[in-house]
């Protein structure tokens, strides 16, 4: 399995993945630096908790950049493979085709992962620049940084399900825009619908709800995606 | 006799369609087998059943005496593959290619240098396939194919897209291969003078299914040696030879002898003698594999 | 010329894209249905609250997104086999394979604009609407979109010329497109930035003093200017590109 990986990140080299790893959460602070600068005073008038409100304001993107990510990340993954139909090479070799799928699966959860930790400390960093009045939230910024992550693994697996199996890839991308478009909407949105999650809310208010679905549907989408992928013939 | 590759009753159906049907593969220790049929007859469908890329509709696939259903990881740590075009990253040099290759099956760095020496590909290790020629690319995939030290190769049509003098390389080094290595080779041609240069046995299919599969030499036998007579009066020789037991066919103005053997021909031209008749030619006919192949492959059947 | 445009077309027919246009007009019907018109207060035409939400989500992220997928599809054929090759092998100049496939996105966008018309209908039909249709006003929306995203169009045509996969072009198109959603808000940056234009030329609750939802000038330097930059830049990448 380290094996398998550690030929994915090889793969993935110069294809630009470690680069939209941190331009996500780049552009998520960005749009905030942006926001901030223009019209700070207004927006420091907006509530009584300033860096609170300032969290919220960055969550607003965060699911967005997620979900857009997701369907970039795996359409890119799967290209790779069958931009010279590589994938008979790969599952000729001897590995299982589950080992394929979740080494797949692992090295964009890890690329994700890296960039939430990344939007913790570009959220951090810009924050304390800002000088608010209020203590730094430590909790409220792990949760806003981390929770979302987590939420978003079901739209992960279904992402790259249809990316492994979709021939043409305009297909996982317009998947991806209707996912967006969901997020984007979360608040008129059903609780059921995955793509609600990363935006935490939900008519109970809690969200740990949405982290423990997340990990819980996202189990359940990614061994079905897996299952089907190996059922498959490869061309 | 254990056989490397052994396949019973092996089909495979896409919807309607029958791409392999009831296919019997034996291929036995040290060989170099060549697949042979024309474009769609059903060879890269076979492969990927092998290879486990595919699963078939029915029948069983048997590599290195074990079940590919339940053995397949073990299976493809001996074998190594090229099929249709070479797969590669064209983002990644050569190098990297083999090197995320051998990640995964775990041979020394050193592996990767000797299957570069071995293809001639050393000079070009460090620069992106992006930029190579089909035959390099080609020749890459070969590379990648040994990468692993198979005892099994499965090379299909490893010749595309190479000049002469890269095919005439590509050749003998398979030719090496089972001598040198204890390698059995299995690889597809459309092209009979490809198999007819390489190959110790020969299977043939076509529409799917297997219509011969016997040694190089069986085959060549089968090309077979007629004899044709030119005589003075073709009707009245071919009635007096037929008369004689012999199998004799009459065709425009010639006289088609099938046995060939020396007692034969010299039987038959005693007896044409004896009977007046002038004999103006003796030849010998010989049916270019070419001929039997196309034959086979129209006819569906064994000549 | 024509000939190129008719086998662009031809290509295009056979390469499954019809799912993909239907995705606009799917989503403005899901977004219009789930919309609870009764939260509105007051005497607004219903037919204003549809196109107001629905444009929300339609004009601000899934028509500027949808013209990169459109671009890719319309060149993915080329790339996959070495079709540039072929193609550009045939008496046909760069510039014309060019201006075609670029003419043929933007009669895909129009009829994207003309199936969401219907979707707006649709919405009304499922919501009972009794109040007039605004005719006139959400043709001009529909138009005023259409011609914002020609621009967009030239700038995803080009760098799905440029890379082979759908996904880099993709990146670009969302690097882009997702600050439209703070631009809009702000009344200094929105109007000057090129991927705010399909909304704000959407947007009904704009100005209606001139033709289109937003002023003549706008008009003509954000969105002439931006498409102006973008299909010459294209162009002329395409003409020095190696095949």
């Amino acid at each position: 399995m380290i094996s398998m990986m550690q030929t994915d990140f090889l793969k993935i080299k110069r294809k630009g993945f470690w680069f939209l790893t941190f331009l996500g959460p780049i552009g998520v602070v960005a749009l905030q630096m942006v926001n901030y600068g223009v019209r700070k005073e207004y927006l420091l008038q907006q509530s009584e908790n300033d860096w609170l409100y300032y969290l919220q304001n960055i969550s607003v993107f965060t699911p967005l950049a997620l979900v857009l990510g997701i369907a970039i990340f795996t359409s890119f993954i799967a290209s790779i493979e069958n931009e010279t139909n590589a994938w008979k090479q790969l599952i000729s070799l001897p590995v299982s085709k589950m080992m394929v799928y979740l080494s797949k699966f692992t090295i964009l959860a890890c690329l994700l992962f890296i960039s939430s930790i990344l939007l913790m400390l570009f959220t951090l960093g810009f924050g304390i620049f800002l000088s608010f009045d209020e203590a730094i939230p430590w909790w409220e910024l792990v949760k806003y940084s981390f929770y979302p992550y987590f939420a978003a693994l079901p739209v992960l697996a279904l992402q790259l399900w249809i990316a492994t199996v979709s021939k043409n890839q305009g297909v996982p991308i317009t998947t991806g825009i209707f996912g967006v478009i969901f997020a984007y909407s979360a608040y008129m949105l059903p609780d059921w619908m995955i793509w609600k999650w990363p935006s935490l809310m939900n008519q109970w208010d809690e969200p740990l709800i949405n982290v423990l679905l997340g990990l819980g549907v996202g189990c359940l989408l990614y061994v079905m995606g897996m299952l089907d992928f190996t059922r498959r013939d490869v061309k | 006799m254990e056989y490397i590759v052994e396949t019973s009753n092996l089909s495979k159906r896409f919807g309607k369609d029958l791409a392999v049907e009831g296919l019997n593969m034996k291929i036995s220790k040290g060989e170099i087998y060549g697949f042979l049929g024309p474009n769609g007859a059903g060879k890269t469908t076979t492969i990927r059943m092998l290879l486990g890329l595919m699963k078939p509709t029915s029948g069983r696939i048997r590599i290195f005496g074990q079940d590919i259903k339940q053995q397949r990881k073990n299976i493809l740590a001996k074998v190594g593959s090229l099929v249709e075009n070479p797969s590669y990253y064209p983002h990644l040099t050569a190098y990297e290619n083999l090197e995320a290759l051998r990640k995964i099956i775990g041979v020394p760095k050193q592996r990767i240098y000797e299957v570069l020496e071995i293809v001639r590909l050393t000079e070009v290790a460090d620069k992106k396939v992006k930029g190579f020629s089909l035959g390099m690319k080609q020749r890459l995939g070969i590379a990648m194919s040994l990468l692993n030290q198979p005892q099994l190769l499965i090379l299909d049509e490893p010749t595309n897209g190479l000049d002469p003098s890269g095919i005439i390389e590509i050749r003998e080094l398979i030719k090496r291969l089972p001598e040198e290595f204890g390698m059995t080779v299995l690889i597809s041609s459309h092209l009979l003078t490809e198999i007819d240069q390489m190959a110790t046995t020969v299977g043939i299919v076509t529409k799917g299914k297997m219509i011969f599969q016997d040694s190089i030499e069986t085959m060549r036998t089968l090309a077979g040696h007629a004899i044709s007579l030119k005589v003075s009066q073709a009707e009245q020789a071919w009635r007096l030879l037929l008369a004689n037991g012999m199998k004799v066919e009459h065709e425009s103005g010639l006289i088609m002898l099938h046995e060939s053997s020396n007692e034969m021909v010299a039987e038959a031209v005693r007896l044409l003698v004896q009977a007046n008749l002038s004999i103006y030619r003796v030849e010998e006919e010989k049916r270019s594999l070419e001929d039997i192949f196309l034959s086979m492959t129209r006819e569906d059947s064994a000549v | 010329m024509g000939a190129v445009l008719r086998s662009e077309w031809y290509k295009l027919r056979k390469s499954k894209i019809l799912p993909i246009i239907f995705a606009g007009p799917l989503i403005a019907i899901i977004i219009g249905a789930l919309f609870n018109y009764d939260s509105m207060e007051g005497g607004f035409n219903k037919w204003y609250l549809a196109v107001l939400s629905m444009n929300l989500t339609y004009a601000l992220l899934f028509l500027p997104l949808i013209t990169g997928v459109l671009a890719s599809s319309i060149c993915r054929y080329e790339h996959q086999a070495g079709g540039w090759k072929q193609l550009l092998a045939l008496p046909v100049t760069r510039g014309n394979v060019f201006i075609s496939k670029y003419v043929l996105l933007l009669l895909l966008v129009f009829l994207i604009q003309l199936l969401y018309l219907g979707a707006i209908y649709i919405v009304g039909i499922i919501n009972g609407f009794t109040d007039p249709f605004p005719l006139e006003i959400i043709w001009k929306s529909i138009i005023g979109g259409w011609l914002a995203t020609f621009p967009l169009v030239a700038l995803q045509l080009w760098m799905s010329i440029v890379f082979k996969s759908f996904a880099a072009p993709f990146a670009v198109n969302v690097i882009f497109t997702l600050p439209t959603i703070l631009a809009v808000n702000s009344e200094r940056f929105g109007p000057f930035y090129p991927w705010a234009q399909p909304f704000s030329m959407m947007y009904i609750g704009g100005s209606a003093d001139d033709v289109f939802f937003v002023p003549w000038e706008q008009v003509l330097t954000v969105v002439g200017g931006s498409f102006i930059i973008f299909f010459l830049g294209g162009y002329i990448y395409f003409q020095r590109k190696m095949i």
